[in-house]
């Protein structure tokens, strides 16, 4: 059974108005345990939209979202342990933070669980070693952080719920190559050591098939593919159709293909293209044009 | 929640009241207020509100959200009326255990109430049918001569433009604010009235740090446009008085005349 499933989804926003607009029309995913899939769609496809209908901070205006089977919204007063079992970090979720310091910071989401102060206690140093903040920050206030600790600190704040679905909005949007890096390494050794779901929003496509096991690409409010990571990028033309890129390098290799070089089309990080390509480089057998 | 409020909204179109001069429209607007509180009689206060009528056919504003602007209001006008009915001297009408009612008190509390109302309609107006930028625009304008007393119009009209320029901006922060903290397991609709104001914090406190953050930007962005406050800056839409607008200030003429006509020859009421 999938951990957690939408059936027929659809978010209108204003309705009943002049300006009724169609976030999402009748969107049917299932994800299951353990997942790493990332969700990718041009701006305004839904990709907000939908990751917030899996934690019930929006309700869809017909279908069913289902966690474990059952339907979140059976009794609309226990949302709140939904949003503890599927965390989701915000874009730019450094502008959240409110508290005197780091610690009580991350604390906040396990406080509101009412847990007890030894168990919130571990629980906020495991997640701030997880997205790698020193010990000694914890004491300090989270606006004398610089820019990429704030958001790892942010980040920290919902890993520490330990939900087990972690959805995260563009965690690395303004951060430089460096920071992003460091934030999707975590991400993806987080989710390898705790087996959690985890959902990340993106548009870049670079960002996704570096760590996604499955994609789901949105367009225009409806579910367009959800597909494996290594097969996703063979569809170029349909992807292009819909404003996606796929990774430069990819794009490479394929025009590589076309030219009679024998290479796979399933190469989408600059890691894997350089395995594939130093060999032939060595081996001196590529002749193209 | 917070994308209903009404008030101070702008209702674009074309009518002759939208297309009137800001100008003559701001002093219109306020010469009006005044004056709803001159009629003493049933034929001036009639008037006033017949005027005030046209002029909201001639917006081709919806009814709706103009009834809508009105009722805030409500509350105040029946305590208002209440308090009036019963302490104004007079004709006593009919009286039941300690209080009285006069026939004198009935007609200022209903004089009273149209006076609020009319009052709300007219403000309401101006700000539907005129967008907010023209609107301080029209204010710096009208406002100039107060420069000869070293009052900084430019900037309090400047002042009045940025902040009608932030309000959805807020709103649309504070959204968010509040679905990143809900999602954090944020309670913000039980509880007692202390809890749900400390409730409030968490989404406090990341408003006014996204606000002041805010400010700063706006002002090195300005800087950087050498914006260097009113002195010798031109507009880009200059504004001129035509045939409607002077016909406007005709018509609030005649109607200033009607009233004083009636406030002499027609007996008083209040």
């Amino acid at each position: 059974m999938a951990l957690i499933e939408t059936r027929n989804c659809t978010v209108r926003y204003s309705s009943g108005t002049p300006f009724e607009k169609e976030a999402l029309s009748d969107v049917s995913v299932c994800i299951e345990e353990g997942e790493f899939v990332g969700v990718i769609g041009h701006t305004g496809s839904g990709k907000s939209s939908f990751v917030q209908l899996l934690n019930g901070l929006l309700k869809p205006d017909s279908g069913t979202v289902l966690l474990d089977g059952r339907d979140i919204w059976e009794q609309p007063k226990d949302i709140r342990r939904v949003r503890f079992e599927v965390g989701m970090v915000f874009q730019y979720p450094e502008y959240q933070l409110f508290e005197e310091t780091v610690y009580k910071d991350i604390a906040f989401g396990p406080q509101n669980m009412g847990l007890s102060d030894e168990e919130i206690r571990e629980r906020v140093h495991t997640a701030a070693k997880w997205v790698g903040l020193k010990p000694e920050l914890l004491a300090k206030s989270p606006f004398e952080l610089s820019g990429g600790e704030k958001r790892r600190a942010a980040i920290a704040g919902v890993m520490a719920m330990r939900p087990r679905v972690l959805i995260l909005d563009e965690p690395t949007a303004g951060l430089d190559p460096r920071g992003r890096d460091m934030i999707l390494n975590r991400i993806r050794a987080y989710q390898q050591e705790f087996h959690t779901t985890v959902l990340l929003v993106s548009h870049s496509m670079e960002d996704i098939a570096r760590v996604a096991d499955r994609v789901l690409v949105l367009n225009r409010g409806s579910a367009a593919m959800l597909e494996p990571t290594e097969t996703l990028f063979s569809h170029v033309t349909q992807l292009e159709s819909m404003g996606l890129s796929v990774p430069a390098v990819t794009r490479i290799l394929l025009k590589l293909r076309e030219r009679g070089v024998a290479v796979p089309d399933h190469v989408y990080t600059v890691e894997d293209a350089a395995r594939v390509l130093l060999p032939l480089l060595k081996g001196g057998d590529i002749h193209v044009g | 929640m917070l994308a209903d409020i009404t008030f101070g909204q702008f209702f674009p179109g074309n009518s002759v009241i939208h297309r009137l001069d800001p100008r003559i429209k701001l002093i219109l607007t306020f010469a009006y207020i005044l004056l709803i509180f001159l009629p003493d009689n049933w034929v001036g206060l009639a008037a006033a509100v017949v005027f005030l009528g046209i002029s909201v056919m001639l917006s081709r504003i919806p009814l709706k959200p103009v009834l809508k602007g009105l009722k805030p209001v409500i509350p105040l006008l029946i305590f208002t009326s209440l308090i009036n009915m019963f302490y104004v001297d007079g004709t006593p009408l009919f009286s039941f255990w300690i209080v009285t009612v006069t026939r004198e008190g009935v007609f200022t509390a209903l004089f009273i109430s149209v006076r609020i109302l009319s009052l709300i309609a007219a403000g309401s107006l101006l700000t539907y049918t005129t967008s907010p930028t023209t609107l301080t625009d029209a204010l710096e304008r009208v406002l100039s001569p107060l420069k000869l007393l070293h009052i900084s119009v430019h900037e309090i009209a400047m002042m009045m433009t940025i902040a009608l320029r932030f309000i959805p901006t807020l709103i649309e922060e504070t959204d968010k604010i509040m679905a990143a903290q809900k999602a954090r397991g944020a309670d913000l609709e039980s509880g007692n009235v202390l809890q749900r104001v400390r409730a409030l914090i968490p989404i406090l406190v990341p408003l006014f740090i996204s606000s002041f953050r805010r400010a700063y930007e706006l002002a090195t962005a300005m800087e950087c446009r050498c914006y260097h406050g009113g002195d010798g800056r031109t507009r880009m839409k200059q504004l001129h008085l035509c045939g409607r607008d002077y016909v406007a200030l005709g018509c609030m003429a005649a109607f200033v005349a009607l009233l004083i006509v009636s406030n002499i020859y027609v007996p008083a009421m209040i």
